[in-house]
């Protein structure tokens, strides 16, 4: 039996030390690490061979990291693209994730934070929805061929569109979801700022599906940018970034 | 010199009339004719005299008996009365008509001089008080020797031209007496300015002529002069601090952004080193300290930049339904870690969802906590309690020692404003206060100071934020 083939990450970011240090921790952690200090060198790089994921800075001299995100994302739709962004830049978050990005780390991030997103889109890019048509999350399981949701032992009963939006939302676990992105995948494509729709959704479904509102573990805000459903019962969840001081 | 020359007329008018020896009435119309003469151009008394003369003159030479002041017939006598009275009063209204037509055309010169003055002032630059330059107009258009003016405000006393007298003297005496008033002996002429009844100032005049009419005139020229350059002035001053306030928060914000790609290095590689098996417990704890101090940086560092976006009110809340105390016990969690237990938190209400940014509730309540810690009694405790007080949730932090004076109380949420007691004590920038007032208001709310805290002679803050309409009610609300 052969040991598994390393997952390789293509380290985007303009500033050496940055990248010599990332690289040597990934490399550390099992991860195989090129790098680029420029969003065309990166680009470049990908043609010449394929990654399972890229870490990409937002903010880069010469080819921004949203237009290397969006050149790399047309030449590797299964490639998970995680962006570094700066915390109050949330139009770059929102551009970077419609640009196809998968997801976005907060300088300055700890590493088991970047570790734990690497492995969120790693998981969320390899997702298979078993045979059974199943999706389990923490104490949530959703049949998404009789459209049927529990949790634990208990049935939860969904509206249509509450059921369209949770199960969207459970398929894409662990990665950020802008507002534009759930509103077109639930209600259609010609909505977009339809903000009150969602919000009134997430407020209901908050009730249904979480021990504490007001405190959620499986609906999560991302302020200005969406919602991102996380699992309570994930290690990971813990390394998410915290402002509190 | 006027009642001379009527004089000599009425006694020629006397011979022609008596010569051609005219009748009484007719003798009475012709001394009216010089009478409403003398009128149009001598004064008043002269031309009274002349009446007085001509009445003479009818009865001594044109009224029976001839060359007697005597009068036989009860009508002439009437006619000389209605001659005497009719005299006087043409005389009289004469004189008034000229009276005004002078008054009138004095007022209209002045009124060119004024506006002479007005347009003078106007063409000055608004900072332009140097050496008094400014009254220069005043003196030359009015032909002054000397203009004098006290501006409490700035305390400065400006002089144009020469004064000979005690010009500049009897201004600030004007001033202090809050009262103006007229030397004609020494021609000053001193006036009170007021700005919404409040004496701001003084002005002298030496050498006015017309002072009833000018002085006020000028005194309002001379204010609104005043007040234009104070209001540059201000003006100035408020845009030079709102430009330093804007590059200084936009340098912090790029220095804040410069730190962190330096700690993600840092981060990345403390991160590593702690993942490496073979390190011994020290090592391990060592790197295990870089990581969180350097993670503690990037939180300052972040709190920092959320400040000076705040100051520069570029932070747009992202409202939605929280559970405030769950935010507020998270936070003060994180402050007992490091404040060995200092604080305790009391819920005195069953639900306390508010509609609010969940990080600038968290980052309000972390100001109002440092600022209890740094500034009551060292290791005392600090309370943090949340009520609902009618339509909002209020969260009271409450603290003992170095209470508020009175006042102060108006003064501790400007910006940069430390307390008297906290600047020989403790580390501070003189925001915190300042920016959780301003994350109150943006969030609907708003952060008082409450009386002080009887017993512990502290400080209590009081920190509301609105319930949503929805939760009030018990209707579903749609957020």
């Amino acid at each position: 039996m052969t040991s598994p083939q390393p997952f390789s990450v293509l380290v985007v970011d303009d500033e050496p030390s940055l990248r010599k240090t990332i690289r040597a921790s990934l490399s550390a952690s099992g991860y195989c690490v090129a790098e680029a200090g420029t969003g065309g060198e990166a680009v470049g790089v990908f043609r010449g061979r394929p990654f399972d994921l890229v870490l990409l800075d937002v903010n880069m001299p010469g080819m921004s990291g949203v237009e290397a995100c969006r050149q790399i994302r047309a030449l590797a739709p299964r490639t998970g693209i995680i962006m570094v962004t700066v915390r109050d830049a949330e139009e770059d978050k929102v551009r970077a994730l419609e640009a196809g990005a998968d997801d976005y780390v907060t300088k300055p991030f700890r590493f088991r934070e970047l570790i734990a997103r690497l492995g969120a889109v790693l998981r969320r890019t390899r997702m298979d929805i078993d045979a059974s048509g199943v999706v389990q999350v923490g104490a949530l399981k959703m049949d998404l061929e009789r459209r049927v949701l529990w949790k634990g032992d208990e049935e939860i009963r969904l509206s249509p569109k509450e059921f369209d939006l949770l199960s969207f939302m459970m398929k894409n676990q662990g990665v950020p979801l802008t507002h534009l992105k759930l509103l077109q995948a639930v209600w259609g494509s010609d909505y977009g700022s339809e903000l009150e729709y969602l919000r009134t959704y997430v407020r209901m479904l908050r009730k249904k599906i979480e021990d504490d509102p007001a405190r959620p573990d499986y609906i999560l805000t991302e302020p200005w940018v969406g919602y991102r459903f996380g699992n309570p019962s994930d290690p990971d969840q813990a390394a998410r970034p915290s402002e509190q001081e | 010199m006027w009642s001379g020359t009527g004089g000599l007329a009425a006694g020629l008018l006397t011979l022609v009339a008596f010569r051609l020896h005219l009748s009484f009435i007719s003798a009475s119309f012709c001394y009216l004719l010089l009478l409403v003469l003398q009128s149009l151009s001598g004064e008043l008394i002269s031309s009274a005299i002349v009446s007085i003369l001509a009445v003479g003159c009818l009865d001594y030479f044109f009224v029976e008996p001839l060359f007697s002041f005597q009068v036989s017939s009860p009508l002439d006598t009437l006619g000389l009365a209605s001659f005497l009275i009719t005299g006087l009063v043409i005389t009289r209204l004469v004189a008034q008509v000229r009276i005004k037509t002078e008054s009138s055309r004095l007022q209209h010169e002045n009124l060119k001089r004024l506006y002479d003055v007005a347009q003078q002032m106007l063409a000055l630059e608004p900072d332009a008080t140097g050496g008094g330059n400014f009254l220069e107009p005043f003196r030359q258009v009015f032909e002054l020797k000397a203009v004098c003016l006290f501006d409490a405000a700035r305390s400065e006393l400006y002089l144009a031209g020469q004064a000979h007298a005690d010009l500049e003297k009897k201004t600030g005496e004007a001033f202090i007496h809050g009262r103006g008033g007229d030397d004609r002996s020494e021609g000053i002429t001193t006036q009170i300015i007021r700005v919404g009844g409040r004496t701001t100032g003084a002005i002298g005049f030496e050498g006015l002529k017309d002072q009833e009419l000018t002085a006020g005139p000028l005194a309002a020229l001379a204010v609104a002069h005043l007040e234009r350059t104070h209001s540059f002035a201000h003006a100035s001053r408020a845009a030079a601090t709102a430009q330093a306030e804007s590059y200084r928060s936009v340098i912090l914000d790029a220095l804040a952004h410069e730190f962190k790609t330096p700690l993600s290095t840092i981060l990345a590689a403390a991160g590593a080193l702690r993942e490496i098996r073979s390190l011994s417990p020290d090592h391990r704890e060592m790197a295990e300290t870089v990581e969180s101090e350097a993670a503690r940086l990037g939180r300052l560092t972040t709190r920092l930049i959320r400040t000076a976006r705040l100051e520069r009110e570029e932070v747009k809340p992202w409202m939605e339904l929280i559970d405030v105390s769950s935010v507020i016990s998270d936070t003060v969690d994180q402050y007992n870690r490091s404040t060995s237990g200092r604080i305790s938190l009391v819920r005195e209400c069953e639900s306390t969802e508010v509609l609010a940014d969940r990080e600038l509730v968290r980052l309000a309540v972390s100001q109002l906590l440092d600022n209890a810690c740094k500034y009551s009694t060292p290791g005392s405790a600090v309370t943090l309690s949340i009520a609902r007080q009618d339509e909002s949730i209020a969260v009271r932090v409450l603290s003992s020692g170095n209470p508020i004076s009175p006042n102060e109380k108006n003064k501790i949420f400007d910006r940069f404003y430390r307390g008297l007691n906290g600047r020989h004590t403790s580390h501070g920038s003189g925001l915190g206060l300042y920016v959780a007032r301003k994350i109150a208001v943006a969030l609907g709310g708003n952060l008082d100071l409450e009386s002080e805290s009887g017993a512990t002679r502290g400080a209590a803050f009081c920190l509301t934020l609105p319930v949503p309409e929805g939760e009030r009610s018990d209707v579903p609300a749609t957020v």
